[in-house]
């Protein structure tokens, strides 16, 4: 393999695929970037086996050539060594050649470094791409599904499938849910496709935060697509690669009440900093519990008793409050980062009793839901 | 270096047929326990499974060695292939979380996944138990290895859930054969025969010197121990000490010390083909006939219980003082 590359480009690859590299990995050669050097450009990849990013640099971009190709092939190079390299290199442009036993040479300039590599070869296998079944949704829209769903996981390792965020797929229509058996966040969005497939997947919510970090705030369109056993994200010259949750997911529809016995709206930046207020004393004890009890005239009653602290009460005034009357007690952390989700000025929160769960959502907007179990309290 | 199915297939003739059958007609367990002593191949039989379930070209049974999968198994590198070994004494629960985190992910490159746990027998109870539930929940395509030196140290919980294959340990004398067909003195040869059990080992440990030497201070503190037990107090502090440092290294030396007892009562019986120091063979014959059979026994006993000990974090110093004390009591 051979080939002489613009340093920015390379520099900027090496960055994005570097995000996927673990050091503390059991897999030795996935210490390394493999580089693929073809016809058509370079391929840089880097994974920790969760999740894989391909960057690619094409030979010319807007008639600028970007990589000269002097002889095809492919090498696994150590990451920590080559990421610090590239990135000192002295002049505007880089040559790779490699040649005997791996033995990798990088000039640039006067500088030149004689790097051991690994073989290409023994790089774990990516998925191929299907073309065909492909669905389209803008990046931004992307990363805000995945902000709104992927707190809501589970942290705790003892039911592996609620670490990840549930993926659906039907109807043109892609729905995320994403629960630790507390909470649950809930966020549909319409998807671009040709084909009428179906999807029942689970991502882990580790690979999504880390592709939200990836991702820019543009308006493009990223195509996914769903395999056997990865998923695959795909922008103009990135790929991301994330394995999948292995089991069923638990079906959640049920726990979504269909109808309301109280329903409150409220402004959402008052009742947010009120919750927020509350939960001050609330923090310190156990749990960070705090009560909610409707009184007259819409009149709602957020407070928090912690007794070896304090006690707060506050009283905000809603936008409307209809049916039973309602004292519950929820955890304000849940609260407050569900609020934190959902967009919207004005929200509504629909109760079916003390011990059922209740709904936050937006008004007028049915494509986000928020669901929270209440405390018990005596 | 990666073994061939008929190398092992010499050491492990019915172990190998099983895993030929298993693999032949498709009916993987979801955890296999490969139980045996040092140095009978179990984990170069359980690369090999790997590799057979793995293979890209099998032939018949037999893993290629050359495909992709292969030799990716072989360097380590294959991402849905996992080995565990103890960090330190044990196996942590957390390489057991780890283990179960990643195999809670759908697999790399193909749904099949496996792991192989090395000395499965020394995970701690809580790593042990986490994995118990991971074996009595397997997913449809994840294979277990189990593999251990002590298998009356696994959990009972643990046996049950898993196909046992027992290694059986090779015949010393076939080892010793062989070493000495490499030119290794006989007297070496025997001896590194019956410590392991594996030819390659053997043969390496009868070529190295430290083997030479720890032969040599063995015979001198157990020549010492019947001679004057202040002198053999100075052997342990001078030699023993320094040429045993690691716990395998000290756990060697007592087996060459058991041998010597163990040659002693083949005196006694009269099967003196069945000595292994069989250059010291007048010199045994003459304490043979200074020590009773009892005598000999209860020797024999203190050493097993000092090899006990040893997994038990005891000082290494003050373990051979009191093994050398508890042996020379009678004189």
């Amino acid at each position: 393999m051979k080939f002489v590359i613009q340093r920015d480009y390379l520099v900027r690859s090496v960055q994005d695929v570097m995000k996927a590299i673990s050091s503390r990995t059991t897999i030795p050669i996935l210490t390394g970037i493999k580089i693929v050097a073809t016809e058509q450009g370079v391929t840089l990849t880097g994974s920790d086996s969760d999740i894989s990013i391909e960057s690619f640099i094409p030979v010319e971009e807007e008639d600028k050539v970007i990589v000269e190709i002097l002889e095809p092939g492919s090498i696994v190079l150590p990451a920590r060594f080559f990421g610090e390299i590239v990135k000192k290199l002295p002049k505007e442009t880089v040559e790779i050649e490699v040649q005997n036993q791996f033995l990798t040479i990088i000039r640039s300039g006067k500088a030149e470094f004689n790097l051991n590599g690994l073989d290409a070869e023994e790089y774990p296998r990516l998925p191929q791409i299907e073309e065909e079944n492909v669905f389209k949704i803008p990046t931004d829209l992307l990363k805000t599904i995945i902000r709104q769903t992927v707190f809501a996981v589970s942290t705790s390792e003892t039911r592996p499938i609620l670490t990840g965020v549930n993926w659906k797929v039907e109807n043109n229509e892609l729905i995320c849910i994403a629960t630790d058996s507390h909470r649950l966040a809930l966020r549909k969005a319409k998807i671009e496709t040709e084909s009428e497939v179906f999807y029942n997947v689970v991502i882990p919510g580790k690979s999504l935060n880390e592709l939200s970090k990836i991702l820019d705030d543009t308006t493009e369109l990223v195509d996914i697509v769903i395999t056997e056993n990865q998923i695959l994200f795909k922008t103009k010259h990135l790929l991301f690669f994330s394995r999948l949750l292995e089991g069923n997911y638990p079906e959640t529809s049920r726990l979504i009440p269909e109808d309301s016995k109280t329903d409150v709206i409220v402004n959402a930046k008052e009742f947010f900093q009120a919750i927020d207020r509350a939960s001050l004393l609330a923090r310190e004890g156990r749990n960070n519990v705090v009560k909610l009890s409707t009184l007259q005239d819409g009149v709602i009653e957020i407070s928090s008793n912690s007794p070896e602290i304090g006690k707060v009460i506050e009283e905000i005034q809603s936008e409307s409050v209809t049916g039973e009357e309602l004292k519950i007690s929820f955890s304000a952390k849940y609260m407050m980062e569900a609020l934190k989700a959902l967009e919207g000025t004005e929200i509504k929160i629909s109760f079916t009793g003390a011990m059922r769960p209740f709904l936050i959502r937006p008004i007028n907007d049915e494509s986000m839901l928020q669901l929270i179990l209440p405390v018990r309290t005596y | 270096m990666s073994i061939v199915w008929e190398q092992l297939e010499q050491y492990q003739p019915t172990v190998l047929k099983m895993i030929a059958k298993i693999v032949q007609k498709g009916r993987v367990a979801h955890a296999y326990l490969f139980e045996g002593q040092r140095g009978t191949g179990k984990k170069d039989v359980s690369i090999l499974f790997a590799k057979s379930l793995f293979c890209i070209n099998r032939n018949g049974y037999k893993p290629c060695n050359d495909c992709i999968n292969c030799r990716r198994i072989d360097s380590g590198n294959h991402p849905d292939v996992h080995i565990i070994e103890p960090d330190g004494q044990s196996i942590k629960k957390a390489q057991i979380e780890a283990l179960q985190a990643e195999f809670s992910k759908t697999g790399v490159e193909s749904n099949k996944k496996l792991y192989i746990i090395e000395h499965a027998d020394r995970m701690t109870v809580n790593a042990a138990n986490s994995l118990l539930k991971f074996l009595e929940e397997p997913n449809s395509e994840t294979v277990a290895i189990l593999l251990t030196e002590q298998y009356h140290r696994m959990l009972n919980t643990i046996v049950s859930r898993c196909q046992v294959l027992s290694f059986k340990p090779l015949p010393p004398n076939a080892i010793a054969d062989y070493l000495k067909e490499q030119h290794i003195p006989s007297h070496f040869a025997l001896l590194a025969a019956y410590v392991t059990n594996n030819r390659e080992h053997a043969l390496e440990l009868s070529r190295d010197d430290w083997f030479a030497q720890a032969r040599k201070i063995v015979l001198q503190l157990y020549e010492a121990l019947h001679k004057n037990y202040l002198q053999a107090l100075f052997i342990v502090q001078e030699q023993w000490i320094q040429h045993f440092v690691e716990k395998q290294q000290i756990d060697l030396g007592l087996d060459l010390l058991l041998y010597l007892y163990k040659d002693l009562i083949y005196i006694q019986l009269g099967e003196t083909e069945k000595v292994v120091y069989k250059d010291q063979i007048s010199y045994l014959n003459q304490l043979a006939l200074t020590l009773s059979q009892k005598r000999i026994a209860e020797n024999m006993t203190a050493i097993l219980q000092a090899k006990a000990r040893l997994n038990t974090n005891m000082n290494p110093q003050l373990l051979m003082e009191q093994l050398v004390l508890k042996l020379q009591e009678g004189d």
